[in-house]
């Protein structure tokens, strides 16, 4: 019985100790499986990044990607990826830092100036919709949501929506320079219902943005009713513009299509949605492809050899 | 009665109410809280889900994938796994953490000498009060990296160390400090003449401790394993933070990731709607069900062992 606990004992320490010691030394070893990494189904994170690498039908399905993949949320998959040598994931590119590799997608560099110059690919645009002008409850709600439009332009504007992950326009004015603009917001509307929808992705940033618009517009209340890209023009110049579930400012985390079309001025960008593959920093990878990435998660690829020798 | 004794007995009486008062609040509280899970929980099996159907029962006890389909345009659901993977990581749990904890708890309360005791005892108890967030942020960042290297010791490729050893590490260092303190009341409670009386028949102390103070206190240690299973079941932030949220099951391998019930209902929980949304207070149920199980089992196993008689 000692014997035993005594033997028990030496292979726990052996194997603890050299568990601590850790680091393999013998570099990057190819015939190791690709760990994947992801989001789960409700996250828009993960819906901006499967349609991005051609691979929408496992936005909100499981079942189509590689067996035994991890589902954890944005930092969660930053963090793995500092320990996980043979692991690969994708994060908002807000939250990308130094200490994973941030891979090059089909050649061009993860970073804020390539997304605004609309180089670099793996992004989805957020974009907003309006009533037709004339077409709102009132003149006030009319004006408010042309503050709105306006503030979204701004450095103030800017500084929200970088805070929710997502990546500003180029702007360079500041809401005070432009406010005199704007006289409607001096007034005090909170008696004013501005109604926000359309694309759920895009929810945290409006509400944010509105929460932040609000005190600096005369206190009109937002309202947001998030239910998904196509019911952003629908419900603003679409068929149920008139209905129930009308909305003054409407959202789209796409391009609007053909049958979108609305008045002239009445549509727009607000931000970019960037999303970065990540891997290890000790990994060889430096750039990716969509196919790669569509290989990867559908288990096509299992091994790091498979993506480097095809 | 004069007219002090009856004032003393009116605020006697007045203070009772107000007892009375706070019971029936938070008794009342728990039920509020089961009746309004339970109609959340059923509305997945009893409604058609805006048009999806019926969520089936038994598929959804027994099968071995979380969600067959695209989300919110499926039904499928399933848990069977979940619960086998919840059960198996509670038992692992308890098997590592049972023993540490009542070995420390008996170190504190026969070996160590007063001062220690003392120290050790407030360190416990600061453990027992660290919220769990805490031990997971520790999980994600020390446990993980070790369990990863570890599993590479022995020639496997963990993910990333998301595994069961690393959800079991995590549980056992949260159970631990309420066994620890639970078992050391039961171990100095064990009345001393028995342990006098094992001394002066010739044995040592180590003797003692093990084969008259242990087995004199084990119904407390029993009951610290109890809360220290209802712990484990019941622990979700820090699990999904390490467990690597496995899709389907069963996930018994040490270095596979897995997913319990309490994780599987907080992932995505803040951004989901619909039979997606109802299906987590489905698992809900289900997971108040394995814990009164459990703990129902437990207790008997409990008296049919703890026949010694300790306060």
């Amino acid at each position: 019985m000692k014997k035993f606990l005594l033997l028990v004992l030496t292979i726990t320490s052996v194997g603890v100790l050299s568990a601590c010691g850790g680091d393999n030394e013998e570099g990057f070893d190819t015939s190791k499986n690709i760990t994947v990494y992801t989001r789960d189904t409700s996250s828009g994170t993960r819906a901006g990044f499967m349609e991005g690498i051609g691979f929408g039908e496992a936005a909100e399905n499981d079942n189509v990607l590689v067996d035994g993949f991890v589902t954890n949320d944005n930092t969660a998959i930053l963090t793995a990826m500092k320990t996980d040598e043979y692991g690969i994931g994708y994060i908002a590119l807000a939250s990308l830092n130094n200490t994973v590799k941030g891979l090059s997608f089909n050649g061009v560099a993860p970073n804020v100036q390539n997304v605004i110059n609309n180089t670099y690919d793996l992004k989805r645009p957020f974009n907003y919709v309006l009533r037709a002008p004339g077409d709102y409850e009132s003149p006030e709600v009319e004006a408010i949501v042309n503050a709105f439009v306006a503030f979204l332009g701004t450095t103030d504007g800017a500084d929200v929506i970088m805070d929710q992950g997502a990546v500003a326009l180029e702007s360079s004015k500041t809401w005070d320079e432009i406010k005199n603009d704007h006289d409607i917001c001096s007034a005090d509307n909170s008696a004013i219902v501005i109604r926000f929808g359309g694309s759920d992705s895009i929810q945290k940033v409006a509400e944010a943005l509105s929460a932040a618009f609000a005190p600096k517009c005369g206190n009109f209340v937002p309202e947001h009713d998030h239910t998904g890209s196509s019911d952003g023009f629908k419900r603003t110049q679409g068929a149920e513009k008139d209905g129930d579930n009308a909305k003054d400012i409407g959202f789209a985390s796409r391009p609007f299509k053909d049958s979108e079309d609305g008045v002239d001025g009445t549509q727009g960008q607000l931000a970019w949605d960037a999303i970065v593959a990540i891997v290890h920093l000790n990994n060889e990878l430096d750039n990716v492809t969509a196919a790669d990435l569509k290989n990867i998660y559908a288990g096509d690829f299992t091994t790091w050899a498979d993506l480097f020798e095809k | 009665m004069n007219t002090s004794t009856r004032r003393k007995k009116r605020v006697d009486q007045l203070i009772r109410s107000v007892f009375l008062v706070a019971t029936l609040l938070s008794a009342s509280f728990i039920i509020i809280i089961v009746i309004f899970i339970v109609i959340k929980g059923i509305t997945p099996f009893i409604t058609n889900n805006d048009g999806l159907g019926v969520v089936n029962v038994w598929t959804f006890l027994t099968g071995t994938v979380w969600l067959k389909g695209t989300a919110f345009q499926s039904n499928l659901y399933s848990i069977g796994f979940i619960i086998l993977n919840t059960l198996y990581i509670a038992f692992l749990t308890l098997l590592l953490s049972l023993p540490v904890g009542v070995l420390t708890a008996l170190f504190i309360a026969k070996i160590a000498p007063k001062k220690l005791a003392e120290f050790l005892r407030t360190i416990v108890e600061l453990l027992a009060s660290i919220p769990s967030i805490v031990y997971g942020l520790f999980g994600i960042g020390i446990i993980l990296t070790f369990v990863y290297n570890l599993s590479s010791v022995f020639g496997i490729q963990s993910k990333g160390g998301n595994s069961v050893l690393a959800t079991v590490l995590v549980l056992a260092l949260m159970t631990l400090p309420t066994i620890t303190a639970i078992s050391e009341v039961a171990i100095r409670s064990v009345r001393k003449d028995i342990e006098e009386g094992s001394l002066a028949l010739g044995a040592t102390r180590t003797q003692t401790n093990f084969k008259v103070v242990l087995t004199s206190a084990k119904s407390g240690i029993f009951a610290a394993a109890i809360l220290g299973i209802g712990r484990s079941l019941g622990e979700a932030t820090a699990v999904s933070l390490v467990a690597g949220n496995a899709k389907s099951g069963p996930n018994l391998g040490l270095f596979d990731i897995t997913t319990t019930l309490t994780s599987t209902m907080l992932q995505g929980l803040k951004e989901t709607t619909g039979v997606d949304y109802d299906i987590r207070f489905s698992v809900g149920i289900v997971l108040m069900i394995v814990i009164l199980i459990t703990n129902f089992i437990l207790n008997a196993v409990k008296k049919r062992v703890g026949n010694v008689n300790v306060k």
